[in-house]
């Protein structure tokens, strides 16, 4: 909402500094988003005077003028209007001057003769109508500024009016917050008619057949009018908050909007067959055109003005085409009307439409106002486009606006904003903003809230009311008094900030993805169609088709972000996302929402450094990295297997792994397909991992029993076997760990190698094997007996040999 | 024969020795083929033949003593040499071990849950495609109402949404939980709207505190307690009137700009404050729609846009950052 110190004080006398009263209006809930000299743009047009005149040489209607503008330095201009003149005091738009119009001003030579600006009408400078000729200051010197001169100096504040207050879409609601914020006291315009000729009931009507949708219907006629452009004082209101004049009866309607906060529309009455108005709503698939020449098809929700035939308006939004004021109108037909705010909100929203109009009846205009509102356009128009008042006004109020008492107790309002305010100080603060309260008893003040205050239905609305005008700064600042007590921290979440530590503590980065993706994604992962992953939930109304569908998987986003980085040189990524997937379920409204971490690693492991050349990532980094993971959160058995089919079908047979904890499936980890990792322009090999959390959670242990370390030395002992290449090194661990020997402390695998003199199809696997016992120390003849009698084992069980 | 004369003799010179050099000339005076050790062994057949035995023994130990004592004073020694002359060129970088972080939306996140913790919230979360009665109607935002403009809302059919707000918990929360209630609800929001100032997709952390006598004065204590806390303890704080339609009062809160102070910058619009937050007292239609009776309790809730208050901390210039994943940014923080 736009509104302009000099149009305010039409209606309150505020002699605070334009900045005072927006800090004012802002900390009482009239937030003023910015606040502008209106005349800045004349700061660059100064008095000039003319010093010579010349004719153009080349147009007969241009002059060439040397001008003295205060610099000592007089400069040329051509200039076209009649009364340029020798010794004449003008104003001199400089080049780089915007003018109201939309124009700026050049330096630019003219038929070839250099204009340095250009002398401008009352007009063209938008400080008055005269445009016949430019014009004659009759004071001051040259160089000095027109605003000054003219004393032209208006403020105009944007403010950011909230959904409540549909009465501060107007000049006089603005007025009356302001008149409160200062002290002062608000003026209504007066509003006088003539008497009329005739009755207005003898040549029209008003028939309401939805009074749900409009409770209230108010007319008025003038006849003889003459269709014009509008007197400059009505331009200049209309351009000081932003709207563009169109002509003399368009202009009355949308000022007494401006004023009044009731939108209003002008018929031209012989337009309407039979003369009369009969409100409706359309009939499915009835077709209209607006005044902005677009077509609808409207449907049975849309509430329609009439004439005794057609639909002439969209209610409360638009008028149509073919009942619009035009230069050839002569009567008018005033509409001043209460349309119900959801009516026109559901009409404006299916069709498409954001008016001055709609914005205002979807928020509640004031019921009580429109008879005074149609009045004050009969009398303006009266004024501005000549013509006759038809007698009286059609006042169709189906269903009467009934006001409601709201009561509210003092010593609660205190309570709810632990204030100490007396009944008689709320009362006055009620009173400032015309919110007369009687108090019936000590405690107690009833308010019938005046037509223009929709948002005051409840005593709470009322409290706010106090609150904001005594003001929020003034309400003393306390500590909540409940019981304290520390809630225990969630255990899912505080899992969730573990997960996050350990995977940094890895040396990963967490990214944060959007959680939606293209339709597509699940295909674009190599996911097969039967995947639980393609039940992705759809966004109906999505910013593009790239966040078209809620993700099901981590890996998307991971992946793109990985593509950037690299096309960004960041060539090693290691990142890691926790985050929710969703997805859509036949039979409950909400889809599953579950909580992933996923990782992917890509690049180099180690950047090249002078210890080591750079190695590339890959598959047992990514291992490494989730058994640290495993290891951290304490976790054992985890068994590493292929994945089964459709468990991953992302990566690469071969070198994936499906991680299995007591047969329940906690996600999977592997390289990614390339194909996959071109789809997201990728072009180097990448490898992720993705878990479930809570799975991962629910065989996380809780708590961790100490075991004393061993008390007596270990022995360690190496053994080397040459065996098939096929054979994994898990199986002979798993084979040594069932031997259950109670000396056997652990195997571990510390070398593996293929090629010469290998033989080929096989492979060398060393393993190292700890010894201990728990009661003394082995003797080394006790340690090479086992050993030996394990390596006979694996042997025979591998058919291995020995190197 | 003088052994203990020449012990004491030499283990004084050895143990003086200051530098490698010093330490070898003792050892070559005490301990070399020519030193005075060998020359009293030399010595030992001219002994009587009942005491040469004796003085092979002591002679030997003395020597593995002395030799001890070299070896002493000499990796004393030596140690302090390498320090200064023949160490590592410790300006070549270390093994490069990887290190991650968190995100910084999370770090700020959980700083402003830790805050609230501190004060006594529980933290919960929810849904956040969410039923269009805990998003919108609940909190008292009627259909076809023009308050569900404040928001542009993401639609996945007619009755759910991807929630706008975290506002949804309290709803969730007071009906589930009989009062006093004192939550926080941190978590990720979606809205219709993508530019330079606004990502399809961010994160709030909203409140919410009930009980008994809670009021309007209580939310200002709660809120300068936090923005204290989170900005420094001489931050001014400033609630503005405003509209939110699950609140009543409802309060902007603006808290002194921290770039400049208060004095003005590009930051704040020259106004020398930022808005950080939105709270207000819990609509009655809010209590009603939980089954709460507002005759006996009151209470207030905020929301703060964690996004926003990251990019304070940081001076990130641009809220997309947060979302590209761009490593070269992850790894500032
Ligand atoms: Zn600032």
């Amino acid at each position: 909402m736009i509104v302009s110190l000099s149009w305010l004080r039409q209606f309150v006398d505020i002699t605070l500094s334009p900045a005072e009263l927006a800090h004012r209006l802002t900390m009482a809930g009239l937030e003023v988003e910015g606040v502008w000299e209106r005349y800045a743009y004349l700061d660059s047009v100064k008095a000039a005077r003319v010093l010579s005149v010349a004719p153009h040489p080349d147009a007969q209607n241009l002059a060439v003028c040397t001008l003295d503008m205060g610099s000592g330095q007089p400069c040329t201009v051509v200039c076209g209007a009649p009364n340029v003149r020798l010794g004449l005091l003008s104003a001199l738009a400089l080049p780089g001057t915007e003018l109201p119009g939309g124009r700026t001003v050049a330096q630019s030579a003219i038929r070839g003769v250099e204009s340095f600006g250009m002398l401008c009408s009352a007009a063209e400078l938008g400080t008055g109508p005269d445009k016949s000729g430019i014009l004659e200051l009759e004071k001051g010197a040259p160089g000095e500024k027109i605003a000054s001169l003219l004393n032209l100096a208006d403020t105009v504040f944007e403010i950011g009016v909230t959904p409540n207050r549909p009465d501060c879409l107007s000049l006089l609601g603005v007025a009356r917050e302001a008149a409160a914020v200062c002290g002062a006291k608000l003026a209504r315009p007066q509003i006088i008619l003539p008497k009329g000729e005739g009755a207005i009931e003898e040549i029209t009507s008003v028939t309401i057949d939805a009074p749900e949708h409009c409770p209230r219907y108010v007319a008025r006629v003038i006849r003889n009018i003459t269709v014009g452009p509008s007197p400059f004082w009505l331009v200049d209101r209309l351009l000081s908050v932003g709207l563009r004049p169109i002509n003399n009866i368009v202009d009355v309607t949308n000022f007494v909007m401006m004023e009044t906060g009731q939108p209003l529309h002008a018929f031209d009455f012989d337009l309407l067959e039979e003369g009369r108005i009969v409100v409706r709503t359309a009939q499915d698939g009835e077709k209209f055109i607006t005044l902005d020449g677009k077509e609808k098809t409207l449907s049975s929700s849309n509430l329609m003005i009439c004439d005794g035939k057609k639909p002439v308006a969209l209610a409360g939004v638009m008028g149509g085409e073919n009942s619009e004021i035009n230069p050839n109108t002569k009567t008018v037909l005033i509409e001043s009307a209460y349309f119900s705010p959801m009516s026109i909100r559901k009409t404006a929203k299916n069709l498409g439409y954001h008016t001055d109009a709609s914005h205002r009846f979807e928020r509640g205009v004031d019921p009580t106002g429109c008879s005074a509102a149609a009045a004050r356009a009969a009398q303006l128009m009266l004024e501005v486009a000549g013509g006759v008042l038809v007698e009286g006004e059609i006042d169709a109020n189906p269903i009467p606006w009934a006001p409601k008492e709201v009561r509210l107790s003092a010593s609660r309002a205190n309570a709810i904003l632990g204030t100490g305010l007396s009944c008689g100080q709320m009362r006055a603060l009620l009173a400032s903003v015309e919110l007369e309260a009687k108090t019936p008893d000590s405690d107690t003040l009833a308010v019938t809230p005046p037509g223009f205050r929709v948002d005051i239905s409840i005593p709470e609305d009322l409290v706010e009311e106090i609150a904001r005008l005594f003001g929020y700064d003034n309400i003393p600042v306390t500590a909540p008094m409940l019981p304290m007590e520390i809630p225990p921290p969630r255990p899912a979440m505080s899992f969730r900030k573990k997960l996050r530590n350990i995977m940094v503590n890895l040396g990963f980065f967490e990214a944060v993805n959007y959680s939606f993706v293209a339709a597509d994604t699940p295909a674009r992962l190599g996911l097969s169609a039967d995947d639980p992953r393609q039940a992705t939930l759809a966004v109906a109304n999505p910013l593009s088709e790239d966040q078209a569908v809620m993700r099901t998987s981590l890996l998307p986003g991971l992946l793109a972000a990985t593509g950037r980085n690299v096309n960004l040189q960041n060539r090693s990524v290691r990142l890691f996302e926790l985050g929710k997937v969703f997805f859509a379920r036949a039979n409950a409204p909400l889809p599953e929402e579950r909580f992933m971490l996923a990782a992917i690693l890509s690049g180099e492991q180690k950047p090249v450094s002078w210890h080591e050349k750079a190695a590339p990532i890959d598959f047992y980094d990514m291992k490494g990295a989730v058994q640290a993971l495993f290891e951290s959160l304490k976790i054992k058995d985890v068994a590493f297997a292929r994945p089964a089919p459709g468990q991953a079908d992302t990566l690469l047979p071969g070198h994936c792994a499906a991680m299995l904890c007591q047969n329940k499936l906690l996600g999977i980890l592997g390289q990614i397909r390339p194909e996959v990792c071109a789809n997201f322009d990728l072009k180097q090999k990448a490898f992720l991992l993705e878990m479930d959390v809570e799975a991962l959670r629910s065989i996380t242990p809780d708590a961790v029993a100490f075991a004393p370390p061993p008390r007596f030395p270990a022995v360690l002992r190496d053994i080397t076997l040459i065996l098939n290449k096929s054979v994994p090194a898990e199986e002979i661990l798993e084979k040594v760990r069932q031997m259950k020997h109670p000396w056997v402390e652990s195997v571990w695998v510390f070398d593996v190698y293929e090629g010469k003199p290998i033989e080929k199809g096989k492979k060398s696997l060393s393993l190292r094997i700890t010894y201990r016992a728990d009661d003394r120390t082995l003797t080394d003849g006790e340690v090479n007996a086992l050993h030996d009698n394990i390596g006979k084992t694996l042997l025979n069980a591998f058919g291995a040999k020995l190197p | 024969m003088d052994i203990e004369r020449l012990k004491s003799e030499a283990c004084g010179q050895i143990s003086v020795a200051k530098d490698l050099d010093e330490l070898n000339q003792a050892s070559v005076k005490w301990l070399g083929r020519k030193g005075a050790l060998s020359d009293l062994m030399r010595r030992i057949p001219e002994l009587e033949p009942d005491l040469r035995r004796d003085a092979g023994q002591k002679l030997n130990a003395l020597k593995k003593e002395l030799e001890a004592l070299l070896e002493e004073v000499r990796t004393r020694i030596s140690g302090s040499a390498l320090a200064l002359d023949e160490g590592l060129d410790i300006s070549l970088p270390g093994r490069p071990v990887p290190a991650g972080s968190i995100h910084p939306i999370n770090q700020v996140m959980e700083e402003i849950c830790d805050i609230f913790v501190q004060m006594g919230f529980d933290v919960v979360e929810g849904p956040e495609v969410e039923l269009d009665w805990y998003n919108f109607e609940a909190l008292n935002f009627p259909p076809d109402h023009p308050a569900r403009d404040m928001q542009d809302t993401f639609f996945v059919s007619g009755d759910v949404v991807l929630r706008t707000h975290t506002s949804s918990l309290q709803i969730r929360t007071m009906e589930s939980t009989p009062p006093p209630v004192k939550v926080i609800a941190p978590g990720k929001v979606y809205r219709c709207d993508s530019d330079v100032t606004h990502t399809p997709m961010f994160h709030q952390v909203e409140g919410l505190l009930v009980g008994d006598g809670i009021s309007f004065a209580d939310l200002k204590g709660a809120l300068t307690l936090f923005v204290q806390k989170m900005y420094g303890p001489k931050t001014p704080i400033r609630l503005r009137p405003s509209f939110f339609p699950f609140t009543e009062p409802s309060a902007e809160v603006d808290i002194g700009c921290v770039i400049c102070k208060g004095s003005g910058c590009r930051v704040c619009s020259g106004t020398g404050w930022l808005e950080v937050l939105g709270s207000g007292m819990v609509h009655p239609n809010v209590f009603k729609n939980v089954g709460y009776d507002s005759s006996l309790i009151t209470g207030f809730a905020f929301g703060l846009g964690v996004e926003r208050i990251a990019m304070l901390k940081y001076g990130v210039d641009d809220l997309r950052r947060f979302f590209e994943n761009d490593l070269r940014f992850l790894s500032q923080f």
